[in-house]
């Protein structure tokens, strides 16, 4: 009978108790064990996101640099190719600006050469004039003994040489 | 079962030595246990933290399954979690440790008397009215028994009692009766008939022993589950 009364016994002491130490377990698990490792985990959520943002954010710029540097290729190509035609006309109107310049020279050295050869003939016949003027003036004097003197005598010669001419 | 409490009175009040010292122990235990696994904490995790972090995420699910409230999520989560680490080692205490003194049993587990799982349920519920009320007002809250239509007050008052009924007596139940087979097994069947039912007990003890930390841990995912959803009930609106 004693122990059915026992049994019976409501044991409120037990649940303040257990409130008590389910309340100081909770404190304590939450203090060292709950709280660490959530805050670790949420750190480590947080983490992952950053990592995953800055690979977004850097695949993008890799992406824009290999797109600029396919630009500046293409532009250094056209460039080249620029240069390359820009260096093909030069060189054609060098080309023909020497041809020309040649021409041009050759042309008056021939012209030069001309007047020159021209020159000497005249140069060349003058002289001859001159000589056989001499010559006749001389051959004359041998001739006629001296009865002309040297000015009427090449007047003479001069007259016959010029009645040769026409 | 013939083995007595240890139940003493101070102030006025009965303290069941046996209970006390039950948890105690667990309380103790569990503590140890939880702080070895988690108190470094790193980015990084170690198996030790993987362990840990395993039944944070567990009981996290269970609490966001079953509340709505984001604020209560969070206080919940470590509750949750704590309650869920308690009732389960309570649970496997009386399974491998069981300490008696003159037919006077001092170490069993907690959660094999009422009194203990009903603490724990009426635990559960001043929190999920604590939260009920927090949410809505003392006003709004306690307008909420007369919907969606009034007569349904009745009805809804004896919900919340069932509700911690059931909540508590499931799982001393269960605990309960694991018990009671142990102990017959172990003393009444084996001692039945010499020493071919001593020796037949063995197995047979394993064998519940086994099934006994399957119950324990389902029940201890039963009563933090329907925790959840009691509380869960009282922040959201239907």
């Amino acid at each position: 009978m004693q122990l059915m009364y026992a049994a019976l016994k409501l044991e409120l002491g037990d649940t303040l108790y257990y409130l008590l130490i389910f309340a100081l377990l909770l404190i304590l698990v939450g203090h060292f064990a709950w709280g660490p490792v959530s805050d670790m985990m949420e750190k480590r959520r947080q983490k992952v996101i950053d990592d995953l943002d800055h690979a977004e954010s850097d695949r993008k710029k890799a992406e824009l640099l290999a797109n600029e540097r396919e630009a500046a290729l293409k532009d250094s190509k056209q460039e080249a190719t620029q240069i390359l035609s820009t260096a093909k006309s030069n060189a054609e109107k060098t080309k023909t600006q020497i041809i020309s310049q040649a021409d041009d020279e050759a042309s008056a050295i021939r012209k030069k050469a001309a007047e020159d050869a021209k020159q000497a003939k005249a140069d060349a016949l003058n002289e001859a004039r001159d000589q056989v003027a001499d010559l006749s003036i001389s051959i004359a004097e041998k001739l006629i003994s001296k009865n002309l003197d040297e000015k009427d005598q090449k007047d003479l010669v001069d007259s016959f040489i010029k009645g040769l001419d026409d | 079962m013939g083995e007595k409490s240890v139940v003493v009175n101070l102030f006025g009040l009965n303290f069941n030595l046996t209970n006390c010292l039950g948890g105690t122990l667990v309380a103790v235990c569990t503590f140890i246990l939880l702080y070895w696994l988690g108190h470094r904490a790193t980015i990084k995790p170690s198996k030790k933290q993987n362990f840990i972090e395993y039944f944070i995420d567990f009981t996290n699910n269970i609490v966001k399954d079953n509340v709505e409230d984001k604020d209560a999520q969070k206080h919940l989560s470590l509750y949750a979690f704590t309650l869920f680490m308690f009732i389960f080692f309570m649970n496997q205490l009386g399974l491998f440790f069981e300490f008696s003194i003159n037919d006077h049993i001092l170490v069993k587990s907690p959660t094999a008397n009422p009194m203990i799982t009903m603490t724990m349920a009426l635990m559960t519920l001043l929190l999920s009215y604590n939260y009920g009320v927090a949410k809505y007002g003392l006003k709004g809250y306690l307008g909420s028994y007369a919907k969606p239509v009034g007569f349904m007050l009745p009805i809804n008052l004896i919900e919340e009692f069932t509700n911690f009924l059931t909540l508590s007596l499931r799982l001393y139940g269960n605990i309960y009766a694991g018990e009671v087979l142990l102990t017959l097994i172990g003393d009444r069947f084996a001692k039945s008939a010499g020493w071919i039912t001593t020796i037949a007990s063995i197995p047979l003890t394993l064998v519940w022993q086994g099934f006994s930390v399957f119950i324990g841990s389902i029940q201890a995912y039963v009563f933090v589950t329907l925790s959840m959803v009691y509380i869960g009930k009282k922040v959201t609106k239907e």
